[in-house]
């Protein structure tokens, strides 16, 4: 049935289904893990880097762009499209600021980006977006916020989320380890971000990017040694609390 | 020639009759020509068992040459990655021979450094014990199957095979959005009587390609064989879907062979970094 249905994004199939969407859902599933989460006072975006080529400048592979001083946004799947999408998003803030004189808000341009992902859901000849995007930031307001969008172009607010390649198993480790105690201050939402990448990044911390917002700060990406310090702190209170199983079991 | 809503051009049937068809009819003669090509596409598509260091081809199927007791096969670069990680790890395993072949999806035919991410066919067998392991395998599967096992029964052997598919093949009527994958599917054969380390292939998932003729061919031989699948959403070299074969450890044909499952895990984590392809369209 799905041959049938699948060539054409305007197409319904018998079932209901629209092929081509969930196709670029697969898409997103061959970007590398992104996993983001809203602490109390802070907002933290964690991406496992893919591996550079050795003559490839690193500062133009980044998963984690700032779509504005307060927003800012990771994604997971086709490179090009997110290109497309960022640059819109920035033009858009902008354009909104200089309207309103008002910096938007994060459900704004969450829904912006989604509208845009749906209309390429519903337009004859072209293809839906074959990403899915976590969106964070503090309104003026001072509230934290999460969103994550898909191809097909619905957007919802999220406590911690992840997109990419083995984003169920870090949604599932989030939902077992998000606590209020795990967000109770703003270095244990970083470390709840760096062990969820932790249980599927292949090689560890120097395969991890993170990047925080704060309230009323800009973004802050973190260098390799920040990180690389947080995951040997991780390791050890890993190896301290096996210890104290340990001891308790004898 | 007739357009379609999509812009494709499309050969309408002549309904005048027979003016075309005798012009087809010469077009469709086999010339000398193309019987030569033929029969060289036949040779290139040879499926060739040798030895690398001597370059000497063997004369009689694999199993013959070297039988054993179990024979595990591992199809595709995370069976390949488990089986080298977990099993060949473990035990001093000598190269026993390799399958030289070539086909439309082959790129490359590099015999010297072959990786999980190569498509290519190598055996080795383990000194202190009787087994064989495959490395990995593509293409003609009847004479692949001839040269390895032979055409007469393997009494008291016992065949496990590795393989993986992506998840979106796997027919339920669960969505597919609700499924945890990766996970395992076993499919055996009528004399496989020990319980396999997971849950049963369902109706109407089918398996495919070079297992499928494996399996077939055990039925048929009477070999004890089992096929254990991992439907996985991720088919390049990944970490998770190679350690989703972990329960097969504890099968009887693997458990004496794995021994030291922590150094394992180190070896395949260096298997990933070495492994991993470049590509910028997806990030």
């Amino acid at each position: 049935m799905a041959s049938r249905y699948d060539r054409a994004i305007t197409v319904f199939s018998p079932d209901g289904h629209l092929f081509q969407v969930e196709y670029a859902q697969e898409a997103v599933k061959k970007g590398s893990t992104a996993v983001g989460i809203r602490g109390t006072d802070i907002v933290v975006l964690g991406v496992e880097k893919k591996s550079v080529a050795k003559l490839q400048d690193e500062r133009t592979v980044r998963k984690i762009c700032a779509l504005d001083d307060h927003v800012c946004m990771a994604f997971a799947g086709l490179t090009a499209d997110a290109r497309v999408v960022i640059n819109r998003s920035r033009v858009e803030c902008q354009s909104y600021k200089l309207t309103v004189e008002d910096p938007v808000t994060v459900e704004y341009i969450t829904r912006f980006i989604a509208t845009l992902k749906q209309k390429y859901t519903q337009s004859n000849g072209r293809r839906p977006f074959g990403i899915s995007a976590l969106i964070v930031g503090f309104d003026d307001d001072g509230i934290p916020r999460l969103y994550q969008t898909d191809p097909s172009g619905t957007y919802h607010a999220w406590k911690a989320n992840a997109i990419g390649r083995s984003a169920k198993t870090v949604r599932e480790f989030l939902e077992k380890n998000y606590t209020e105690d795990a967000i109770a201050n703003d270095s244990e939402a970083i470390k709840l971000a760096i062990r969820a990448l932790l249980e599927v990044v292949q090689s560890g911390g120097k395969n991890i990017e993170l990047a925080i917002i704060r309230r009323n700060q800009p973004l802050k990406m973190f260098s390799a040694k920040e990180i690389e310090l947080q995951v040997t702190e991780i390791e050890k209170e890993k190896e301290e609390a096996e210890k104290k199983k340990s001891k308790k079991t004898t | 020639m007739a357009a379609t809503f999509f812009g494709e051009v499309v050969k309408a049937p002549c309904r005048a009759g027979t003016e075309d068809q005798e012009e087809e009819e010469e077009g469709r003669r086999e010339t000398a020509e193309d019987r030569e090509v033929r029969r060289q596409l036949a040779r290139k598509r040879e499926v060739r068992l040798f030895r690398r260091q001597t370059k000497t081809s063997l004369d009689v199927s694999l199993l013959e040459k070297y039988p054993c007791s179990k024979f595990i096969i591992a199809i595709g670069n995370n069976a390949v990655a488990f089986l080298s990680s977990f099993v060949m790890n473990s035990g001093v395993w000598e190269e026993v021979g390799c399958a030289k072949l070539w086909n439309e999806w082959c790129r490359t035919t590099d015999t010297t450094h072959l990786s999980p991410a190569e498509a290519f066919c190598v055996f080795y067998h383990l000194k202190s014990s009787p087994s064989c392991s495959c490395y990995v395998a593509e293409d003609q599967q009847y004479q692949w199957l001839e040269k390895v096992f032979g055409s007469c029964a393997r009494k008291n052997m016992q065949v496990t095979l590795l393989t993986c598919r992506h998840v979106t093949d796997y027919k339920t009527s669960e969505s597919i959005s609700s499924l945890h994958s990766p996970f395992l599917k076993a499919l055996k054969t009528q004399n496989f009587k020990e319980p396999p380390c997971c849950s049963l292939l369902e109706q109407p998932n089918i398996v495919h390609d070079l297992p499928a003729a494996v399996l077939s061919y055990c039925q048929v031989w009477k070999i004890p064989a089992v096929l254990y699948l991992c439907y996985t959403d991720v088919m390049k070299l990944d970490l998770i879907t190679v350690e989703a074969f972990k329960p097969i450890l504890s099968s009887r044909s693997l458990k004496g062979l794995v021994k030291n499952i922590p150094q394992s895990t180190e070896i395949l984590k260096k298997l990933m970094t070495t492994n991993e392809i470049q590509s910028n369209i997806y990030t």
